[in-house]
């Protein structure tokens, strides 16, 4: 025991430079050595005793953290894609976290493209978000790395256009009037436009060009993909353009429907209309769902099927997300819920993947059943 | 003198021939009044951040006249005595004060690392493991003093490979049979003896030492593994799973008896300790009469549940917890990553690397361009991170390893630089003392130079940590998830860091989400932040007394 000690105690004698305190150590340690043996088993035996008790009281946690879901399924979920599909899979996610405990997934918010280009088809995520129809390009891109997307519309989003609540003058826009304030070379002041609107600049608020929103504004409401002016704020917050319609009364942005619905107080959403403006639909989820509201947009999300088959975790996400999609859930968000037959399509299409039957070519189901169904059609076809 | 031009004495004599003031006056005006402006900036930022997270108007009158009376007024009466009469006593109070928050802090740090990464099983395994090598190292020191060339570390590294690696295939490493033989003890009791027990062990020595008594280190020794027990024997009541009340009441329990022990033995401001506890035991007074007649205090978003649940759609429920356990992951990667790494290169460039000719040009180029890569912008490192780690070595993308090795290469050259200048401020005369009496220049750098740098060298590198820990660049660029639900139970998966998380809460279209939960978010990373530089500042402190 003595010895023990003293290594312990002065087992840095051999450093070249020794506090003199340590010769002092050497000195007591080497004194009186009969008392201390009894002492040091006395000591010892009441350690080794009170752990004998405590490893009798002490609760056992054999177990203890599975097995409290009702599932033991595991593994990892990888989602990336579109900050505006974001809100809807990170709500699916965690119902699905609540049921299945044992599972980890993980939602990053990569904006379409990027989430295709840098995380999906090199085969890092399982499921990529998307608020845009996958290009042939990304196709492309994923098959050569042997991962084959599947396309499935699980909610849809009323783009709303804003104005600052100041601007009474304004309550309608058509798409024509829309094209001529964001199209290439856009007007400059409100009177450009309509003769009875101030003659004061516009302060635009937009996505930026790598967003899928921007993408789907462009081709349906610009009428030429990618082809919008450059002198507008462009951001890839929607708070921000929130913020910068909110200070300024001649601003103008478009957004999400669920950052407007948020933001209702302090903005003014203007109706829209596609040609007449006798025929003026108001941003809502309702009328988004009816097909009545024209800048409705289809939201999707692409699993790759190649693991979707091989991971059952996947599978099993997928089935909750498309199941979940056509409840109350998306809608409390500020999305449009998927509608019964979409619903049920979906879970068909994800048998279909399961068997094995599905390849890559098969994506056009989301046409006849579709709630936004004009507008899915005019997404597919430039 | 004759050159003097008139011009210059009227620009710096007034036409009475006396010294104009005005001109050094309003310079040192113009100065405070940059660093008042700078300070408060800062300050109403944080006010700001802070009085969102906590909302401390949506709490009772009552509420605010139990904690004022209990604990406030009392401790900042004594403060202001100690402000008056006694100072000295005032340091030592506000350090015993601050010292258990501090190591609760670490210690809930090490609980979670226990409950996410290494539950007591593994822990149990490698500790005896690690204890066994120490061991085969100080039984050879004994029973071959002098030993020849390599054999000490020859011996030791066999002992290791032993213990962690053993012959694959055929022989279990003293790990792998220590983590299945002994299955039959409880997780509590694998704490006591692996955790309680090696920190027991090094208290008793430490007291041993300091009382030059081996009596009263094995008292030390006996109490603080008593105390382990009874942690463990308390935790039902408490309500905290067993085996961590161990670690976290012994990370607090151990330092703070540490310091009080040294105040009392040293005889000094011993007055000091009064604040601790007055504070403490008004702080439960508080916490009882709050609790007896039911007043409700400030409806923070920073509250426990905020600490313990992952991210949700509704912003009463969200939660940092996974993204706090990915920090702290993420930092321990750093930690393992760059401090050796950039230790050993600071080493080199100031005691080894030649300073003169050709090669001493290179060097000197190296040099220069450790600085400028400290200034390249963070996202760069993010692009180095993803091009070295997950496109060219195929690691996971947005795992903790990647997020950890990537912020740690945008941390290295700070730690470089820190370390070369702690190394810089060792004395030469030292090192020619020490080659003066025949020691080799390994032995000059391992003895002389290393322990006289090591305090500089910790308090830099910290520092730089606590950069490294608020980085959200690099994390956006490596992959590193907006939310994550379950926290990161291994080093290769996928997780979130806080700076990341807050980043994500930003662009929530709801303003709880922005103002509340994000605020609290802040403040959690600040915390984390400050107790990583008042750790710094606590071992400079400690080093620079001696």
């Amino acid at each position: 025991m003595t010895e023990w000690g003293n290594l312990l105690l002065y087992r840095n004698h051999s450093r070249v430079f020794t506090r003199d305190r340590t010769i002092h150590y050497v000195m007591d340690g080497t004194k009186r050595p009969g008392a201390r043996g009894r002492r040091e088993f006395l000591v010892a035996a009441a350690g080794v005793g009170a752990s004998a008790v405590a490893g009798c009281i002490g609760r056992s946690y054999e177990g203890a953290r599975a097995g409290t879901d009702e599932s033991d399924l595991t593994g990892n979920v990888t989602i990336t894609g579109s900050s505006t599909v974001y809100p809807v899979t990170v709500a699916v996610a965690e119902e699905f976290q609540q049921r299945y405990a044992g599972v980890d997934v993980t939602v990053d918010s990569t904006g379409t493209g990027g989430g295709f280009k840098n995380h999906f088809c090199p085969g890092n995520s399982d499921v990529n978000g998307a608020s845009r129809p996958i290009t042939d390009g990304e196709r492309e891109n994923c098959a050569s790395n042997g991962v084959e997307p599947v396309e499935f519309e699980v909610a849809g989003d009323a783009l709303t256009v804003a104005v600052n609540e100041a601007a009474d003058w304004v309550d309608c826009v058509t798409f024509d009037e829309l094209a001529q304030i964001w199209g290439p070379d856009g007007a400059e002041q409100w009177s450009d436009v309509r003769d009875d609107w101030p003659d004061e600049p516009f302060e635009l608020y937009g996505p930026a060009s790598t967003s899928g929103t921007f993408d789907w504004f462009t081709e349906n409401v610009v009428g030429e993909a990618s082809s919008h002016r450059s002198d507008y704020e462009a951001t890839e917050d929607d708070n921000i353009i929130v913020q910068g319609v909110e200070g300024s009364p001649y601003a103008m942005g478009y957004m999400g429907y669920a950052h407007f619905e948020e933001n209702r107080d302090r903005l003014k959403g203007l109706e829209v209309a596609v040609e007449d403006r006798d025929n003026c639909t108001p941003p809502s989820l309702d009328n988004a769902r009816s097909g009545d509201y024209p800048m409705a947009r289809p939201l999707f999300v692409y699993p790759d099927a190649a693991s979707v088959r091989e991971n059952e975790q996947v599978a099993e996400f997928m089935r909750f997300y498309v199941e979940n999609s056509a409840t109350d859930l998306v809608k409390e968000i500020g999305y449009v819920p998927a509608s019964e037959e979409l619903r049920e399509e979906n879970l068909d299409k994800l048998r279909n993947i399961l068997d094995g039957t599905t390849s890559t070519e098969t994506r056009t189901a989301t046409e006849g059943t579709n709630t936004t169904e004009t507008n899915t059609t005019e997404t597919t076809t430039p | 003198m004759a050159t003097e031009t008139p011009g210059r004495d009227e620009s710096w004599y007034g036409a009475g021939e006396e010294v104009d003031r005005i001109r050094g006056a309003a310079f040192k005006w113009a100065c405070l009044g940059a660093t008042l402006f700078g300070i408060s900036m800062v300050f109403v930022l944080l006010l700001y951040v802070a009085v969102d997270a906590i909302r401390p108007f949506s709490a009772d009158a009552g509420w605010y006249l139990a904690v004022g009376l209990a604990a406030v007024v009392p401790t900042v009466a004594l403060l202001a005595y100690y402000v008056r009469r006694d100072r000295e006593a005032g340091w030592v109070g506000a350090t015993a004060t601050a010292l258990p928050a501090f190591c609760l802090l670490v210690g809930s740090g090490v609980a979670i690392l226990v409950i996410e990464v290494f539950p007591p099983h593994e822990w149990f395994a490698v500790v005896p493991a690690l204890g066994a090598v120490v061991a085969v190292w100080a039984v050879h020191q004994r029973v071959r003093p002098d030993p020849v060339e390599f054999e000490r570390f020859g011996v030791v590294a066999l002992a290791a490979l032993v213990a962690f690696v053993g012959v694959p295939g055929a022989v279990p490493s003293l790990e792998a049979a220590l983590q299945s033989a002994l299955l039959w003890l409880n997780w509590p009791t694998m704490m006591l003896y692996s955790f309680a027990g090696p920190i027991a062990l090094a208290t008793g020595i430490l007291i041993a030492r300091r009382h030059e008594s081996r009596r009263a280190g094995a008292v030390a020794t006996t109490l603080t593994f008593a105390a382990g027990v009874v942690s463990i024997l308390l935790a039902p009541a408490v309500g905290v799973d067993d085996y961590l009340l161990v670690v976290v009441a012994l990370s607090v329990a151990v330092p703070t008896a540490l310091y009080a022990e040294s105040v009392l033995r040293s005889g000094e401001n011993v007055s000091g300790l009064a604040l601790p506890v007055v504070a403490y035991v008004g702080i439960a007074v508080a916490a009882v009469v709050v609790e007896t007649y039911g007043f409700t205090g400030p409806a923070a978003w920073l509250d426990w549940e905020f600490l313990t649940e992952p991210h949700s759609r509704f912003p009463q429920r969200a939660g940092i917890y996974p993204a706090l356990v990915g920090s702290i992951m993420m930092m321990l990667v750093i930690v393992v990553s760059a401090f050796p790494v950039g230790v050993a290169a600071a080493l080199y460039l100031e005691e080894y690397a030649p300073d003169n000719g050709a090669t001493g040009r290179v060097v000197s180029i190296i040099e220069m361009n450790i600085g400028n890569l400290a200034g390249v912008p963070s996202v760069v490192y993010g692009l180095l991170g993803l091009a070295l780690f997950i496109r060219y070595a195929d690691m996971n993308t947005g795992s903790v390893v990647v997020g950890g090795l990537t912020v740690g290469l945008l941390i290295l050259p700070i730690v470089i630089i820190s370390a070369q200048e702690a190394i810089r401020a060792v004395p030469d005369s030292m090192r020619q003392a020490s080659y003066g009496m025949g020691a080799t220049r390994w032995q000059t750098v391992r003895n002389v130079v290393l322990p006289e740098a090591i305090p500089g060298i910790l308090t830099g590198t910290i520092l730089a940590f606590g950069r490294a820990i608020g980085e959200t660049a690099p994390l956006l660029m490596i992959g590193a998830a907006a939310v994550v639900f379950n926290a990161p139970g291994a080093f290769t998966e996928q997780f979130s860091a806080m700076p990341r998380q807050i980043f994500a809460w930003s662009s929530e279209p709801s303003a709880e989400f922005r103002h509340g939960v994000l605020a609290a978010g802040v403040v959690t990373l600040l915390v984390v932040l400050l107790s990583m530089n008042a750790a710094a500042i606590l071992i400079r402190n400690r080093y620079q007394r001696r």
